[in-house]
């Protein structure tokens, strides 16, 4: 109980009250503890870090195999992708030049040298710099393996995306129809083709729309036909008036629009979410000081 | 009226794949047959270009590669447009990675930029390479670099190194930039590097960060940002060198024009049904 419970509680609270009162204490020791020593124990731990998430990989998949739940076959894949990526990162140099061509093993290093009956020989890299070398094992997986998987993956999302968005975007209510109006400016208006539009096109679109939206409340055609019709007189007789011209940065058109929605009510938006989460961290921060969470050592 | 509305829905009830399709041809039609789109440039993106145009001449400037090969296309464009503008200037750069795969991105972009710069290893640039830790490097590099490295990603040390003489700790840089993906990124490089150190900072984003990032931006702790591909191609106009990120730009209209012509035909078909179930 007292190993298990006090002790880490008591490391957590004076280690954090020590980090937290270094920004304040004006002591040489204490700063050097909290701008060096501490982040050099954090760089140590999230290194040992990673090796503890290995680990858990490699626990899940092969007990996902074990068990032979579904998609254990992916597991297999994952588990062979582990070993193969740790073998040439930890055991494997990879990359054995001769002269400036370069060999993934030391035997083909080897041959080349005898078929071509050169003097050279053949030059490991050094450990560290084998991850990196070009021609080398472990750049080559990188290159041709994990780069075109990780792109792929992250390509798929466009068309997610366009298909969820086609499904799910609708203006049910109007809160839903803010969200999509804002979500259309946004996508028009930050790529070029957003300029071509000019500020005519986007207020006759706003007349459509809410032409559209009107259509829920009233059922009458007439009044739903006239107000589209009075709406569409009225931007063309406000256009004129305004003397709105299609090239230029006026308020309907849709870069400044959209350039609008990104500087304000999206900012104020953003700025209430980072202020909330800044008081959550503090907040956090002292439960853990404090050692009301106690979450780390299994607690609920 | 019948027929026009019945085609609707039979076109907002589509089956996704013809989606799939229609977005597949949006993006790749453009990339094989480049179409010139006018590119306008925005104010975050016009910032980053006169922060780094004002920084005199020869000076030392951190990157951060902070991406990997899924965000490249976004990414990858502003780093190598950011890199040239540095490199006309005859500023020096220093390397860092906060991702395990920038170290690859860089590689990349070095491997780009040395065809138009020739450049010299340990004269021009120093990739320091990548460290695990997250924010706390960040916080290690404003305190004291040579406590974070101790050799650059070729294993040689600091000391031998003549381009690293001087270099301790982020205020020994006269500017910092980040091209960054997500966590560690951005917000790290504000907190524990530009903030506390006072050294002007920059930054790359994806197109979906920018929210969180403007609100530092428009606080001026961020000189500018450039967000997303856009942002890239913006960056590309106006150090007068047209890459990968125009060229992209024609690609991600389209994509983006059939997105919402298919939330358009989606709510169309929406509200007729509505109607439709609402008579009967």
């Amino acid at each position: 109980m007292f190993l298990k419970r006090y002790i880490p509680i008591g490391i957590v609270a004076f280690f954090g009250s020590l980090t937290l009162f270094g920004w304040f204490i004006d002591n040489e020791s204490v700063e050097a503890f909290v701008n060096d020593d501490a982040t050099q124990w954090y760089d140590i731990i999230a290194s040992f870090a990673i090796f503890l998430g290995a680990l858990n990989l490699l626990k899940l998949q092969f007990l996902k195999v074990v068990k032979r739940q579904s998609g254990w076959q992916y597991s297999v894949v994952a588990i062979a992708s582990f070993f193969f990526a740790f073998t040439i990162g930890f055991f494997m140099k990879g990359a054995f030049f001769v002269g400036e061509e370069v060999y993934f093993t030391q035997g083909a290093a080897e041959q080349a040298i005898l078929a071509s009956g050169s003097s050279e020989t053949v030059k490991a890299v050094e450990w560290g710099a084998h991850i990196s070398t070009e021609g080398g094992l472990f750049k080559w997986m990188f290159d041709n393996i994990f780069t075109p998987l990780s792109a792929t993956m992250f390509a798929l999302l466009a068309f997610y995306v366009a298909s969820a968005s086609y499904r799910a975007f609708r203006a049910r209510n109007f809160e839903a129809t803010l969200l999509l109006l804002a979500g259309i400016i946004i996508m028009l208006g930050r790529v070029p083709v957003g300029s071509l539009i000019t500020p005519w096109m986007v207020m006759y679109l706003l007349v459509f729309v809410g032409t559209i939206f009107m259509a829920n409340y009233f059922k009458d055609r007439k009044i739903i036909f006239g107000s589209f019709v009075v709406g569409l007189l009225g931007v063309t007789a406000i256009g004129i008036g305004m003397d709105w011209n299609p090239t230029e940065r006026a308020i309907f058109f849709l870069p400044s629009l959209q350039e609008w929605i990104y500087t304000v009510p999206n900012l104020a938006g953003a700025r209430a979410i980072m202020i909330g989460i800044g008081l959550g961290i503090i907040v956090t921060s002292l439960r853990y000081i404090f050692g009301l969470e106690k979450s780390y050592i299994g607690d609920q | 009226m019948r027929f026009l509305e019945d085609m609707i829905l039979k076109l907002g009830s589509v089956d996704r794949r013809y989606i799939f399709l229609l977005i597949g041809l949006a993006v790749l039609i453009p990339l094989l047959r480049p179409i010139d789109l006018p590119i306008r440039t925005t104010p975050t993106t016009e910032k980053v270009y006169k922060a780094i145009a004002e920084i005199p001449a020869n000076s030392k400037v951190l990157m951060s590669f902070d991406y990997g090969p899924s965000t490249k296309p976004e990414i990858h464009p502003m780093t190598l447009g950011v890199m040239r503008q540095l490199l006309r200037e005859d500023h020096q750069i220093y390397i860092t990675c906060l991702w395990p795969d920038g170290l690859y991105m860089a590689l990349d972009a070095l491997e780009e930029i040395n065809e138009e710069f020739e450049l010299v290893e340990y004269e021009d640039y120093v990739l320091l390479g990548f460290r695990p830790g997250n924010e706390a490097i960040v916080k290690g590099l404003a305190s004291d670099l040579r406590k974070v490295y101790t050799v650059d990603y070729r294993q040689t040390m600091l000391e031998d190194i003549p381009m690293m003489d001087g270099i301790n700790n982020l205020k020994d840089f006269q500017f910092i930039f980040t091209g960054s993906a997500g966590y560690p990124g951005t917000f790290e490089w504000v907190q524990y590097g530009g903030d506390p150190t006072g050294v002007p900072l920059s930054s790359g984003t994806t197109s979906i960060q920018v929210n969180e990032v403007m609100p530092y931006v428009q606080s001026g702790q961020i000189k500018g940002v450039l967000a997303g591909m856009p942002g890239a191609a913006e960056y590309e106009k106006l150090i007068g060198t047209p890459g990968i990120a125009i060229q992209g730009m024609a690609a991600q209209s389209f994509a983006h024009l059939v997105i919402v012509l298919f939330i358009v035909l989606g709510n169309l078909a929406y509200f007729i049904t509505e109607r439709r179930e609402r008579k009967y």
